[in-house]
């Protein structure tokens, strides 16, 4: 079989399969875990306190927000355009209504999604240099992050390259822009549930057990 | 490689331990570095990169990948950060996008290092003392007893009608101490008399084990002897029946 054929089918069923499964793995596991191992997360639940720290956390309402105000807002600007763009984009929602399943939602203009990728991969620099600069960062930065960032752009750049026709002249890279795009889209949903990428479920759940264990005993969440 | 140090006692300290929360908090931090300047070592260190929060707990990912097979030098790095560079204060977990509980890992690490008999040695002393004695200064109950009395005899001279009512069942409140005040600091004892007296409270001081609401067990992550403690001063309180248990300042 044609390798983009195969990049195209079974191996993008094998990625959301991975994706999703491990996922939910992922969230069973801290469920399943916590009953046995961290009896204070059920002992003190509070739903009142979970959805309290969740809404702080999701919101600008932290105090992070304060006091680091530009990297904060550059975090849940990387976070907006990495979840709407790649689920509202015009050209998926087609691919979904080709696919089996005929599903189908309305899209976001595709000028939005230019700039809102745009936005991303510049934002992903941003942060690249900044763990590259800061003493801080570079301190407690691991070469998986710098790895994980990398990951977590390419299909943006990929995207935007396969619409634009960027690198076309470039005979190899123009020639396969598509089957890039697709398995790095692919190489990033295997990895969520590996990696500290699983954060994007995990947060959910660490949150509330620390929303649980300093809401009860009263400090801010 | 390995002196002296045994990989199975540091994997079997952690593995019970290795909760939902310890898994996720150890795996998920995307060292985004807003911890560090929430840490009072960072700033007072003159920002030291070493002393952000994230970066002191990164002995755990290694001890898990390494299996626990780690030297002494190891182990008194971990010490030296864990004791010296952390006072568990929780600062850092406020700032942490996640809610990581670094303290909590570090506690988790001290808790580690105790189970190898690594621990601060006034600390170790005083877990002994608890153990012993139920008072972190190893004092008897009979010096304890005749150091409150002494304290009543004293005082009452200054304060008409001042008594420290000692086990009397049934008081709305049981009075716990410092057990550094018996020890050293008797006159701490005769002021807060005079404050109950002139407030006209009606409380008691126990006389068995449980007068000491230290619990430096806990700063070492010894769970069995911290619990034993405050079980303790629970069991007076049960004893003496009374409504309300109070500390000493």
């Amino acid at each position: 079989m044609d390798f983009s054929l195969f990049a195209e089918g079974p191996l993008l069923w094998i990625a959301f399969l991975i994706f999703i499964i491990g996922t939910l793995i992922r969230m069973a596991q801290f469920i399943f875990v916590a009953r046995t191992k961290d009896k204070p997360f059920y002992n003190y639940f509070s739903m009142k306190y979970i959805l309290a720290t969740l809404a702080r956390w999701l919101l600008p309402l932290n105090v992070d927000v304060k006091k680091n105000p530009v990297f904060i807002i550059c975090v849940y600007l990387f976070h907006i355009c990495l979840i709407v763009v790649p689920i509202w984009l015009a050209s998926h929602i087609s691919l979904w209504e080709e696919s089996r399943f005929e599903w189908s939602w309305s899209s976001i203009p595709d000028k939005w999604a230019d700039w809102m990728t745009l936005l991303l991969l510049a934002i992903s620099i941003f942060f690249i240099l900044r763990r590259a600069l800061s003493p801080d960062l570079r301190m407690i930065t691991t070469f998986a992050d710098y790895l994980l960032l990398v990951v977590t752009a390419l299909p943006f750049a990929t995207g935007y390259c396969l619409t634009h026709g960027t690198l076309d002249s470039i005979g190899f890279l123009g020639d396969n822009m598509r089957l890039f795009h697709v398995l790095s889209a692919e190489l990033m949903l295997i990895l969520i549930p590996f990696t500290r990428l699983s954060h994007s479920v995990l947060f959910f759940f660490s949150r509330a057990a620390t929303g649980i264990e300093f809401g009860r005993r009263g400090y801010s969440i | 490689m390995t002196e002296d140090v045994n990989p199975k006692a540091i994997m079997d300290f952690l593995k019970p331990r290795m909760g939902a929360r310890f898994k996720t908090w150890v795996e998920i931090c995307t060292h985004c570095g807003m911890c560090a300047d929430t840490c009072h070592f960072y700033l007072a260190s003159g920002k030291d990169p070493k002393m952000i929060p994230s970066y002191k707990v990164r002995f755990l990912k290694d001890l898990l990948k390494k299996k626990g097979r780690v030297d002494k030098d190891y182990l008194q790095q971990i010490y030296n950060t864990v004791y010296y560079e952390c006072n568990v204060c929780r600062r850092c977990t406020l700032y942490c996008p996640f809610g990581i509980d670094i303290a909590f890992l570090i506690s988790t690490m001290r808790g580690m290092l105790t189970s190898l008999g690594i621990a601060p040695e006034g600390l170790k002393k005083a877990v002994e003392n608890y153990k012993e004695t139920g008072n972190q200064m190893a004092v008897s109950k009979e010096d304890w007893v005749e150091t409150i009395q002494w304290c009543e005899e004293e005082t009452a001279s200054e304060l008409l009608g001042l008594t420290i009512p000692i086990d009397k069942k049934g008081a709305k409140i049981m009075y716990t101490v410092n057990a550094r005040e018996p020890k050293f600091y008797p006159q701490d004892i005769m002021e807060v008399a005079k404050i109950f007296t002139v407030a006209g409270e009606d409380w008691t001081v126990p006389s068995e084990k449980g007068w000491d609401d230290t619990n430096l067990a806990m700063f070492i992550n010894d769970a069995a002897t911290a619990r034993m403690v405050v079980e303790n001063t629970f069991k007076r309180a049960e004893e003496l029946g009374v409504k309300q248990v109070a500390i000493t300042e």
